[in-house]
């Protein structure tokens, strides 16, 4: 099931051109701060040991989806899509991280990924307006329209 | 000359048919999809057929004995051979038919692989009826075949060398030295070439223009060498053995009294950046490219010269020129030349890498390309062979090489340069060399060190301490106050993300085609492949012969390769006109037009399409006639005349509308009629099956020399059939082979759509599509959504199709 979701999603034998050149590990930000596992391993793992045990790495979630492997493969593999897709699976499989889990709640419950009132304080100290509530209802409905219900209980 | 029209036997007995099928195996490449002897078998009881067998490989020794003994002793009038491409054996076959006795021009082949079983791979029971069907088409073109006689003319012998590197440099020499006259005509104010810039030569290390200049020299003083530097081709017409070329030479401005003393530089207030030297220093307007130069005369780049707008505003350079050898008055001048044969060595460009902005080259001063760093190296060089950096002049401690910048990617060109891995190592040992101390990092994604003494040098570069990390970079910073470089990447072996800081960064940018390469492929009716570079007749067999009869390929013009492999080529193209010349004459195919006086009517509209001017004369001389030296065997003539006075010897009315008839025989309803050019589409046809591209079993395609030949008539013909699709496909607008006879193609197909639409058919049932002979996918797709349109329409719309047109046309024919 999952298997054919992800090929969906993504076209495999785009991953059968890539030569491992690197550039995308050498232009990713995350690599340079983070212990992530870097495109052009993902790719390759992705061909060589299936990505079923690429998506129960938690290190997937390390990428921030800027897109610049993307833009600087010779290939022009579309990682970025790749990594989007291998998430999605992850995530069909219960396999999210209890942080990014938190902030989807967080999300749901207040329509903003993070907790501001610390953050109206220092608005108040700048002589800005409080932030105004956001529509939550609205947001809770496109994300249940997305499917992220299926995934994750908010 | 004897004319073609008296050859003996020219009208067939249709009742006397002897027709030997000859159905091959090809080994497995046939035999595994098709069911050859099944083929053999229904060929048999084809009309005119006595004979008909399959063998393993008819393109051996023994099949072709197996033709000739068969026209001897079954006394066969006609051969049909079901096998390859006639692109690639219907010489073979003709010349087995003519030892035979058997007039060559009565073979015919049907292309059962590269159309058939390469391109049906999977599908076997489709696959054999199309091969079917395929030889009863050639089946009943062969019927109605005449022999021929074949014109021969004399080969001017003389030959032209389009490009002054290494390659042109070689195949002149090598021409003149066997007797013959050759122009050399280089673009630039001397010959040389890339090789000229290049310190020193990979894998032995020569001095590279140390084993250049003394072969530039002898070009210079060679008796049979003119030499005719500043010009390009500027136009070409004729054919194989008679070619008439216009040459533009472009102004030098100094005479041929100039001793390159020098004199005049100190003169000269105008400065601009030195081309030879990549941009890294400055020259003045008067100029020698290089010490060496051949010829050794100094020019004036007016395009940098205060006088260019034609007033003589400075003549200090004149006033420097002890022998007065400066003439502001000189033009650009037109040269006529008639040459038999053409080698083209036009060269390559290497990349820019500007585009990839990640990489900084353009923007930071520490990064510079291979070419550049070869300037820099070479002891004759802006920095007298100082290894600096731009920046500050600093010689760098530690020096980066980034490998196949430009090449390998969808981003710029696909394909592999060939060299610049053995360029990087030999960069690299030559610092190492002169500065053992400087740390060298090569970062490659795949060392490719292939040839003859290639392996020792890189492992030489390893011994001597030269770090080779797998994982190019994907970016360089720089930092502002130093100028250094961080590259920051990925060692892929090790798996782990690094930073390295370099004092220089060198690219080694990959080599692409020469800009305006187009232009002479144009002129030349060459082809070119998707990366831009010229097409060899065939990849193996014929590798620097092109296409176009006459016309040779040399050196990195066709393909990316170094210097050896240049001058190997060089040397080939040159023995092939060698053939050429010492023959002495060229049979010219036996496929000209010929005008019926009878039925002629002299309205003339056939000279008008006629793009090499080869039908002469007059309404008021009541007749035209086809000259048959001039004529190229386009066919786009025929389908003009409205009185049905012309055709085309071999490509016969007849002979294309008997094919017709067989595809469309059975079952028309499913079926697409393809009309091909030999030498662009039908080409690209055979590339699809070359390529293993796998498309439809419903297309049927029938060849003509040109797309101009295919005649509206046949169009009609198959849509009164009921052919549920037809294709008329040619080379791209301006590529056409026959000096864009196309243009009547498009013309004749934009009025049947016209047609079609005032006549209420449905139009998306004609198409015009153009393929190149590179273009193997680009036909499958065509052939893919032609079968798509195909499945999604209705007998009844055909029918209804059909009987429209067919009211149309009764409608006329009351009329008239």
């Amino acid at each position: 099931m999952t298997t054919l979701r992800l090929w969906q999603h993504f076209n495999r034998e785009d991953l059968y051109e890539c030569y491992q050149c690197a550039r995308c590990t050498g232009s990713c930000p995350a690599m340079e701060v983070a212990p992530a596992i870097g495109p052009r391993e993902t790719i390759l793992r992705c061909l060589n040991v299936g990505h079923q045990q690429v998506a129960e790495d938690e290190r997937l979630w390390l990428c921030c989806t800027c897109h610049v492997c993307e833009d600087r493969c010779p290939q022009q593999i579309p990682i970025g899509d790749l990594l989007v897709a291998l998430r999605n699976s992850a995530a069909r499989r219960g396999n999210i991280p209890g942080r990014l889990g938190m902030a989807i709640e967080l999300l749901a419950k207040t329509g903003r990924s993070m907790i501001v009132h610390q953050l109206d304080e220092m608005r108040a100290h700048h002589g800005l307006e409080p932030l105004q509530p956001v529509a939550a209802d609205e947001i809770r409905e496109i994300l249940r329209k997305t499917g992220l219900k299926e995934v994750i209980e908010f | 000359m004897e004319d073609t029209q008296t050859v003996e036997g020219t009208q067939p007995l249709r009742n006397d048919l002897r027709i030997g099928v000859y159905v091959c195996h090809c080994g497995k490449n046939i035999g595994g999809t098709v069911r050859c002897a099944e083929v053999a078998e229904y060929a048999r009881n084809l009309p005119g057929v006595i004979l008909s067998q399959d063998s393993l490989y008819t393109c051996s020794e023994p099949g072709q004995d197996q033709i000739k003994s068969d026209i001897r002793q079954h006394k066969l009038n006609r051969v049909v051979v079901a096998s390859c491409t006639p692109r690639l054996h219907e010489p073979t076959f003709r010349a087995a038919c003519q030892s035979a006795g058997l007039n060559p021009y009565l073979l015919e082949m049907a292309n059962i692989r590269e159309h058939c079983s390469w391109v049906h791979l999977h599908n076997k029971d489709a696959a054999t009826e199309k091969a079917k069907e395929l030889v009863a088409m050639a089946v009943s073109r062969a019927a109605n075949l005449s022999p021929q006689l074949e014109l021969t003319v004399p080969v001017i012998r003389k030959a032209l060398v389009i490009g002054g590197g290494v390659a042109g440099i070689q195949a002149a020499l090598d021409m003149a030295d066997a007797g013959y006259k050759v122009y050399l005509v280089e673009r630039s104010g001397s010959i040389g070439g890339r090789m000229a810039q290049i310190d020193k030569t990979f894998p032995t290390m020569d001095c590279s223009i140390c084993i250049l200049a003394p072969k530039m020299s002898e070009v210079g003083r060679h008796p049979n060498i003119e030499l005719l530097t500043l010009s390009e081709v500027a136009e070409v017409s004729g054919h194989i053995g008679n070619f008439k070329v216009r040459v533009k030479k472009r102004a030098r401005y100094v005479t041929n009294e100039c001793t390159a003393c020098g004199d005049c530089i100190e003169a000269c207030p105008q400065l601009s950046p030195d081309e030879f030297e990549a941009g890294l220093c400055i020259r003045r307007a008067i100029y020698i490219p290089f010490p060496q130069a051949v010829p050794s005369k100094f020019m004036i780049d007016m395009d940098h010269c205060l006088n260019n707008q034609g007033i003589v505003a400075c003549d200090r350079c004149y006033q420097a020129c002890e022998h007065k050898c400066i003439d502001f008055a000189d033009s650009d001048r037109m040269l006529d030349l008639e040459v038999g044969a053409i080698v083209v060595a036009t060269g390559v460009d290497v990349y820019d890498p500007t585009p990839l902005t990640e990489l900084g080259y353009g923007k930071f001063p520490n990064v510079i390309t291979t070419l550049e760093f070869e300037r820099l190296i070479n002891a004759g060089g802006p920095s007298g062979g100082e290894l600096i950096r731009p920046s500050d002049r600093r010689r760098p401690q530690k020096v980066a090489f980034l490998q196949c910048i430009g090449s390998r990617s969808k981003r710029s060109n696909p394909y592999c340069s060939n060299v610049c891995c053995m360029n990087t190592i030999k960069d690299a040992l030559l610092i190492k060399e002169h500065w053992p101390e400087t740390e060298i990092y090569v970062f490659y994604i795949d060392i490719r060190a292939f040839g003859k003494g290639f392996e020792d040098l890189f492992m030489r570069a390893r011994r001597e301490g030269v770090v080779f990390i797998r994982g190019v970079p994907g970016e360089i910073i720089e930092d502002i106050r130093t100028d250094d470089l961080t590259l920051l990447g990925e060692n892929t072996l090790l798996g782990r993300h690094y930073k390295y800081q370099m004092d220089m960064v060198i690219l080694s940018v990959g080599i692409r085609p020469r800009a305006g390469a187009e232009a002479l492929q144009r002129m030349l009716n060459l082809s070119a492949d998707t990366d831009g570079f010229y097409m060899e007749a065939h990849p193996k067999l014929r590798p620097v012969d092109t296409t176009t009869g006459g016309v040779f390929l040399a050196g990195a013009a066709e393909g990316p390769k170094d210097i050896k492999d240049s001058v190997t080529q060089a040397s080939a193209a040159a023995s092939r006109v060698n053939i050429l010349m010492s023959r002495g004459q060229v049979s010219i195919p036996a496929i000209t037009a010929k005008i019926d006086p009878d039925k002629c009517t002299a309205c003339g509209l056939c000279a008008r399409v006629c793009p090499y001017h080869a039908i002469e004369g007059g309404k008021d001389l009541g007749y035209f006639r086809v000259i048959e030296a001039a004529c190229q065997g386009c066919g786009a003539c025929v389908p003009e005349c409205r009185f049905g006075a012309i055709d085309q010897t071999h490509f016969k009315e007849e002979q294309l509308t008997s094919q017709i008839d067989r595809a469309l025989e059975r079952d028309p309803q499913n079926k697409i009629l393809a009309f091909a050019c030999n030498w662009c589409s039908y080409a690209g046809a055979d590339f699809a099956g070359v390529s293993r591209i796998q498309y439809p079993p419903s297309v049927r395609i029938i060849r003509t020399m040109c797309s101009g030949r295919v005649s509206p008539r046949w169009i009609e013909k198959a849509f009164l059939k009921e052919a549920a699709a037809v294709l008329v496909s040619g080379c791209h607008p301006a590529d056409c082979h026959y000096n864009n006879a196309n243009r009547q193609t498009a013309a004749r197909v934009e009025r049947f759509w016209k047609k079609m639409e005032r006549l209420g058919m449905n139009k998306d049932r004609l198409r015009l599509a153009w393929v190149s002979a590179a273009e193997g996918a680009q036909f499958a797709k065509v052939i893919k959504e032609m079968d798509g349109l195909v499945k999604g329409l209705s007998l009844e719309e055909i029918r209804r199709d059909a009987e429209l047109l067919r009211q149309s046309l009764e409608k006329k024919s009351k009329e008239s």
